[in-house]
């Protein structure tokens, strides 16, 4: 039996041949009687227990937390920390592989890989357990593709083109090498030879370029691999070469290229925004900038550092598209803000626009309203879906002078719907990205002020947070299960991010703090003691969690083309570490919808 | 079976090596021993044991920990192809076994006075007694626990006449939702054995029975192996 022990569960398949060895020789079996009390909170444990079959109720004053399953393990606090959290009672009659504690210890002592399961911070734990696939990026890169990295088009000068001329179809090419024909020859120019034959040999603008470009060209094929590519290029000292498709040549591939497949190219992104002359122009590097979200993902970059990039490319967007869209008066008069998870920074895979457009005083309408409908239109085209609870610049509520989205304001919060708790949240979150952003500042401090020590509002305002459960993980299931319903997906977005952002707002809103981020909520908060150092930073990290496993649901959404499901998690389809993490994640979401609930005293709303 | 208190009498008054008097003794308290042979055929006066293995419980633990694990070698003949088919064991793995005479005394040491419990474990300890006859001129006094027994009780004790049993240990394991091993593996046997035994024992201890099948839905008919 023994042997029969699964090393392939996670965070087993970290341990090494000799180590489960070790664990195989030192293990017990421990039978559970169904209602059994395995542990109890403040316990310590002997063992960690890792279920073989059966099923054991996670409870915390009698709240059911989670139901483990086989291969889950607990409880790693128990046996780690010397106390355990929570309640752990057998459910059925439940098997249990026992590894003795003084191993465990041993183990965690002479392999980081396993001890980072029992790290204490769940972002911790997500992070060593997502590096495994990092160290696989580099190698997939250089099995990709010569046609995946290089950029066209090939551009073809005659041999008594000027240096001017070169240069000229160059820069509307944006490129930085042509190919050069001559006496059916083919050559190379490249930007730099053409500033070193001005600069350097003090060529006239009028040389023909024949005199300045090189025939030696090294080629690929656009089907090579690019190591090969790479070869060539450590071979001949070249840091681009030709690419050839089909015979022709169709472009070239540059060293810079090949850094795009390592780190994304965000880095080329802002470049081709800021080149944009058109609104047609921006169209390629929007779709990039959905594009590097998967790469970066892949390559193991941490979720909110995506975000981060992501939502500084999106707002470089932003303000190049109403550059190019806005009319003088709207550019003049006007303030373009981002609201949402996108004034937060927290948007990954694009979900929805939530934008609007603050005015210091009446534009000529049919002006505002061409730019509403282009402006919105525009990043719909670009794959911004439309906001479902229409905030967007189209939507003149969100699209007006100031004193307008003042008076708006005030309705919303004397009006006691969700819907307009929901609208000042959104707009709580916003960011002004061009134009005069004092506007901005001026309308949320009159919302502060309006808001300010009116603790029923502000009661009324965090009771969002009740809108969702934040289920149980596991529960669900078993309970499908039983009936013969095999779906026990969780809506991570409700769950999770959601009452971790809400509850954040709340208490921003009332301590008068201004950050947008819900880190720097969390961090200012923390500062003003509104809670522990510790319990900041497990939010903060349960939210990575989160945003993590739901980034994972979106770009698997994307694969199949189920946007709908972007938010659901399936704990079935997930590793024991996978579930343990996101088990720990919720289990911190609950106390802070706990502390919430006693803060606002929200009982009082039923 | 069991073997009374006039047999235990008798076979502890003629033992011939008195220093194996602890199997007479009781075992510590909530303790037993599952054990499993593997052996060169069914008949235990014509066949031999070919591997042997034992595990402590203790209350609802199973102490894999300090299990027993020997491939033993056949003295008098060899393992038929048919028994090396079923244990994969092949002579070479069996070379470098002990024989049973060597074997024998640290098994009984670890089993000492208590209960043995495994599926037909009648066979198995009759298969024991006769090398045992030979070393202490004893049979194995331990109180013997049938899996099948308990599984029979907990599930067609209370069934109607006619009711058709299904005792194979296949069936026993999928009723308890235990998970099957590489079978015919003596640890792994005598482990699942322990599982049973600790699963049947908690339900009689609360009354729970186990449902049996109604007609016409019972499990499909075996397919052989």
């Amino acid at each position: 039996m023994p042997s029969a022990f699964d090393a392939s569960n996670p965070p087993f398949d970290r341990l090494t041949q000799q180590e489960i060895g070790e664990l195989r020789a030192a293990l017990d079996i421990g039978y559970l009687r169904p209602g059994e009390a395995v542990l109890t909170p403040g316990q310590k444990a002997e063992h960690l227990h890792v279920i073989i079959k059966g099923s054991v109720e996670v409870r915390d004053n009698g709240t059911l937390n989670a139901v483990l399953g086989p291969r889950d393990s607990f409880d790693s606090r128990a046996v780690v920390h010397g106390a355990a959290g929570e309640d752990f009672v057998a459910a059925e009659e439940t098997l249990c592989y026992l590894i003795p504690r003084a191993l465990v210890l041993d183990l965690i002592a002479r392999n980081p890989g396993f001890a980072a399961f029992f790290y204490s911070e769940v972002s911790a734990k997500l992070d060593a357990f997502a590096r495994a696939h990092r160290a696989e990026s580099v190698e997939s890169v250089l099995r990709a593709r010569v046609r995946e990295a290089s950029r066209g088009p090939a551009v073809f000068l005659d041999g008594h083109a000027t240096l001017t001329e070169a240069a000229a179809r160059m820069q509307d090419a944006n490129i930085n090498a042509a190919y050069v024909r001559e006496d059916g020859r083919i050559g190379v120019v490249t930007g730099m030879n053409l500033a070193k034959a001005v600069l350097l040999r003090g060529l006239p603008l009028d040389a023909p370029v024949r005199e300045v470009c090189h025939y030696e060209v090294v080629e690929v094929d656009a089907e090579d691999f690019i190591f090969e590519a790479l070869l060539l290029m450590t071979r001949h000292d070249k840091r681009r070469v030709a690419v050839r498709t089909a015979g022709e040549y169709t472009g070239f591939l540059e060293d810079i290229h090949i850094l795009g497949l390592v780190a994304g190219n965000s880095q080329l992104i802002p470049g081709r925004i800021d080149r944009a002359r058109s609104v047609e122009d921006l169209a390629a590097p929007a779709q990039d900038i959905q594009g590097q979200v998967e790469r970066l993902h892949r390559q193991g970059v941490k979720v909110e550092q995506i975000a981060e990039i992501t939502s500084d490319l999106n707002r470089r967007l932003f303000v190049k598209l109403f550059e190019l869209l806005a009319p003088p008066a709207i550019r003049q008069h006007g303030c373009l803000m981002i609201m949402g998870s996108e004034g937060r920074g927290e948007q990954t895979v694009r979900t929805d626009q939530d934008n609007g457009l603050l005015l210091d005083g009446p534009v000529p309408e049919a002006e505002l309203a061409g730019f509403r409908e282009a402006f919105s239109g525009a990043l719909a085209r670009f794959g911004f879906p439309d906001c479902p609870g229409n905030v967007m610049v189209r939507n003149p509520l969100w699209s007006q002078p100031l004193d307008g989205l003042v008076r708006q304001l005030r309705l919303w919060i004397m009006d006691r719907t969700p819907e307009a708790a929901m609208n000042l949240a959104i707009f709580f979150d916003a960011v002004g990205v061009t134009g005069r952003t004092a506007l901005l500042a001026e309308a949320k401090s009159a919302m502060a002020g309006m808001m300010r020590g009116e603790r029923a509002l502000i009661a009324r305002f965090a009771n969002l947070v009740e809108s969702f459960e934040t289920p149980a993980l596991g529960v669900l299931s078993t309970l499908m299960e039983r009936v013969g319903v095999a779906s026990d997906a969780i809506d991570i977005k409700k769950a999770g991010i959601f009452p971790i952002v809400h509850g954040m707002r709340a208490m921003a809103m009332d301590r008068g703090i201004l950050a947008t981020s819900t880190a720097g909520r969390i961090e200012a908060l923390t500062e003003a003691g509104a809670f522990s150092h510790d319990f900041g930073r497990e939010l903060l990290s349960a939210l990575r969690v989160f945003m993590e496993y739901r980034l994972r649901a979106q770009l698997e959404a994307v694969r199949r083309g189920a946007l709908e499901q972007e938010a659901l998690v399936h704990p079935a389809g997930l590793s024991a570490a996978d579930r343990d993490i996101l088990r720990d994640a919720l289990r911190i979401v609950r106390q802070f919808r706990e502390m919430i609930r006693s803060r606002f005293n929200l009982a009082a709303f039923g | 079976m069991h073997r009374g208190a006039l047999w235990r009498l008798f076979y502890r008054a003629s033992l011939g090596d008195h220093s194996y008097k602890f199997l007479f003794e009781p075992g510590p308290p909530d303790e037993a021993v599952a054990l499993d042979c593997e052996t060169t055929g069914l008949d235990p006066r014509r066949d031999d044991i070919v591997a042997v293995a034992a595990v402590r419980i203790r209350g609802n633990r199973i102490l894999t920990s300090e299990r027993f694990e020997a491939i033993v070698r056949p003295e008098d003949h060899q393992p038929g192809a048919e028994s090396i088919k079923v244990h994969r064991l092949r002579q070479r793995d069996i070379a470098d076994a002990l024989p049973m005479r060597k074997v024998l005394p640290a098994l009984l040491h670890f089993i000492g006075g208590r209960p043995l419990v495994g599926y037909y474990i009648d066979f198995d300890v009759r298969m024991l007694d006769k090398y045992a006859m030979d070393l202490i001129e004893v049979k194995l006094p331990n109180p013997q626990i049938e899996v099948s027994a308990l599984y029979y009780e907990r599930k067609y004790g209370n069934a109607p006449p006619g009711t058709a049993f299904d005792l194979r240990f296949d069936s026993v394991l999928r009723d308890l939702g235990i998970p099957p091993l590489a079978a015919h593996d003596a640890l792994n046997d005598a482990v699942m054995a322990a599982m049973a035994y600790l699963a049947l024992r908690d339900m009689k201890a609360r009354g729970a029975r186990i449902p049996r099948e109604r007609a016409g839905q019972g499990p499909p008919p075996p397919t052989g192996g």
